[in-house]
């Protein structure tokens, strides 16, 4: 059942272009020019109940404008948007009391006070009983240890432990279903892997859908089944992660620095069907190859076996390099 | 409406203030240069004179005085925070809750005057009555009548901050704007000349105007100059610009929010 369901929505802004210098400054208060901007153009998709799809792509590719559409914040230029059975700008009221949102750039907690404060006017906000909120407070310490945490003004929080009570504070409620604006960013691999533990497991739990964005491939890997890509407002790609794999090639790179300045033989490493070898100078060397072809351990190990090597580095694909490879083919694409 | 979430808000500012007690010790000290700023001029004016207009020179300071101490009171920088909301983004957050945004603000800046009503009239009150001689209200009727006048002050200025702040949904920068109705607010509120001092046609515009309820009004009804039949007109006033002050809020909301932008991120 779809509990998320957009269809056909753009959005677009009114931006107006400055001349540069004084002489164009001057011009500017006169005259504007006005240019129009899709930051999201004729969207379609729906989610199902207990879902957890990752929405991914570069910066200024428009997800947070579809996260902001979906959340009631902005009014779509056209299209439909229907989610838990309201139109999200329009019955704002009733559609926020079953929603929960993190913007992972901006906290939703107040800043100069205690954390259980901030807990405490949410639980006011959204009718929460005293006994959910334990219940809740409980849950969430378990998993995002929580305790420690509530007695401290919000500025004196780390990025991580922030994060850990903005996500707290967006579930408190029980919402049917949580956006999350790149709830990753900016945070360490411990941070993030405990946030993704607990975002799995109020997932699986709890049944809520789940919307999260994110230009961190390793967090859909992580989570989702399922994703959406966007690229400058146009939707590229909407199906599972082994789809996307299946379809566009995941090049994976590596580069390995010799000891001494020497031409390598590339053909000893007997890789030579399937890696494509280069030397980019007299030290260093690239080997691009496709990761459902050739394990990067074998290569890694044929590399240090046969060559005197100094350094290896193993660079998997971005998501900015499938983007890329997406938009080159010029498809919208679905599997 | 569910009161609970607001009431909530308003202790949430309480709070939020106590993290910042220093500014009202460096603010009692501001309020008493004004007054004795206003003190010297006013003494200046009344030199030689027993009375100018209705108010002899006690009751001219007495006037100013008590301006002053209400303003720590019923002031608030809702216009403000709107347009930080704005210009920083963090309208987004609060627009994801299910609060109505004009009343959230209200209810804060009710937690902040509030609190201020401890932590910074009465202290003011205090440090201006040792140094200046002020006199106590004309009586227990005009000062019950002054207390309820004070509410219509805090709506009054509350609404017209609210107002100004949604300019910022369209004008994203209203530095200026804030800063010009901060002058008309202090002149035709008759903080710092009463009204009854205007040339008499913006004495009679202003007499229906809402500015007056800040502060000439409340000012009027502690010095019982206000009584009877002046004494309902103004509570009507008040009742009348509040409502229609928080309704144009409302409205003019409603109609910003289709048009925000979220800047950044």
């Amino acid at each position: 059942m779809a509990v998320i369901e957009v269809s056909r929505v753009s959005k677009r802004f009114k931006t107006y272009d400055r001349k540069e210098g004084v002489w164009g400054g001057i011009q500017n208060l006169v005259r504007r020019n006005p240019r129009e901007v899709r930051a999201v153009d004729d969207v379609s998709f729906t989610v199902d109940a207990g879902e957890m799809v990752g929405y991914i792509g570069a910066n200024g590719a428009g997800k947070s404008t579809t996260i902001k559409m979906l959340t009631g914040i902005l009014v779509p230029s056209s299209g439909s948007i229907r989610a838990n059975g309201y139109v999200p700008y329009l019955d704002r009221h009733q559609y926020t009391r079953g929603i929960g949102v993190v913007f992972g750039q901006r906290t939703q907690l107040w800043w100069d006070i205690a954390v259980v404060e901030s807990f405490q006017l949410l639980k006011r906000i959204y009718d929460v009983s005293d006994r959910t909120f334990e219940e809740q407070l409980e849950i969430f310490d378990a998993v995002l240890d929580l305790k420690p945490l509530l007695y401290t003004p919000v500025r004196k929080l780390s990025l991580g432990e922030r994060m850990r009570c903005d996500l707290a504070a967006a579930f408190l409620h029980r919402p049917r279903i949580v956006f999350l604006d790149e709830p990753t960013i900016g945070l360490d691999v411990v941070a993030k892997e405990n946030i993704r533990q607990f975002l799995k497991r109020i997932n699986t739990e709890l049944r809520v859908t789940v919307v999260l964005t994110t230009h961190d491939l390793s967090d859909i890997e992580e989570l989702c089944r399922r994703v959406l890509i966007i690229d400058r407002g146009h939707l590229l790609f909407d199906g599972s992660l082994e789809g996307l794999r299946e379809r566009f090639e995941c090049k994976s790179q590596i580069v390995f620095e010799l000891r001494e300045p020497v031409q390598v033989d590339f053909s000893r490493l007997g890789f030579n069907a399937s890696v494509e070898f280069q030397q980019l100078d007299a030290l260093r060397c690239q080997a691009v190859f496709d990761k459902k072809k050739v394990a990067s351990a074998e290569l890694i190990k044929a590399i240090v076996n046969s060559l005197a090597v100094r350094d290896v580095t193993l660079d998997d694909t971005t998501i900015e390099e499938i983007v890329r490879e997406i938009y080159s083919r010029g498809e919208v694409a679905s599997a | 409406m569910k009161l609970t979430p607001y009431i909530a808000f308003a202790r949430i500012a309480f709070l939020k203030i106590l993290a910042y007690r220093l500014r009202y010790y460096t603010g009692i000290v501001t309020y008493m240069v004004n007054v004795s700023v206003y003190y010297f001029i006013w003494k200046a004016l009344y030199r030689g004179k027993e009375s100018l207009g209705e108010f002899t020179f006690e009751e001219m300071i007495t006037y100013v005085s008590v301006g002053f101490i209400i303003r720590t009171f019923y002031f608030n920088n809702i216009d403000r925070e709107i347009a930080n909301d704005i210009l920083l983004g963090h309208i987004a957050a609060k627009m994801t809750r299910p609060v109505n945004y004009q009343w959230m603000n209200i209810a804060q800046a009710a937690g902040e005057s509030f609190f201020r009503l401890f932590m910074f009239t009465v202290p003011t009150a205090l440090a201006i009555l040792v140094v200046f001689p002020l006199r106590a209200p004309a009586s227990l009727h005009s000062a019950l009548a002054f207390l309820a006048a004070l509410l219509f002050s805090f709506m009054v200025f509350a609404a017209l901050n609210f107002l100004v702040g949604t300019c910022a949904v369209y004008l994203h920068s209203i530095l200026g704007l804030i800063r010009a109705k901060y002058f008309l607010v202090e002149i035709l509120s008759g903080l710092l000349i009463p009204i009854s001092f205007f040339p008499d046609t913006l004495a009679e515009i202003s007499r229906w105007l809402p500015f007056q309820l800040i502060s000439f009004t409340p000012l009027m009804i502690y010095m019982g100059k206000f009584q009877g039949e002046e004494l309902v007109t103004s509570f009507l006033l008040g009742l009348g610009w509040t409502l229609v002050l928080v309704g144009l809020g409302h409205w003019f909301w409603r109609k910003a929010a289709t048009k925000l932008t979220v800047q950044g991120g």
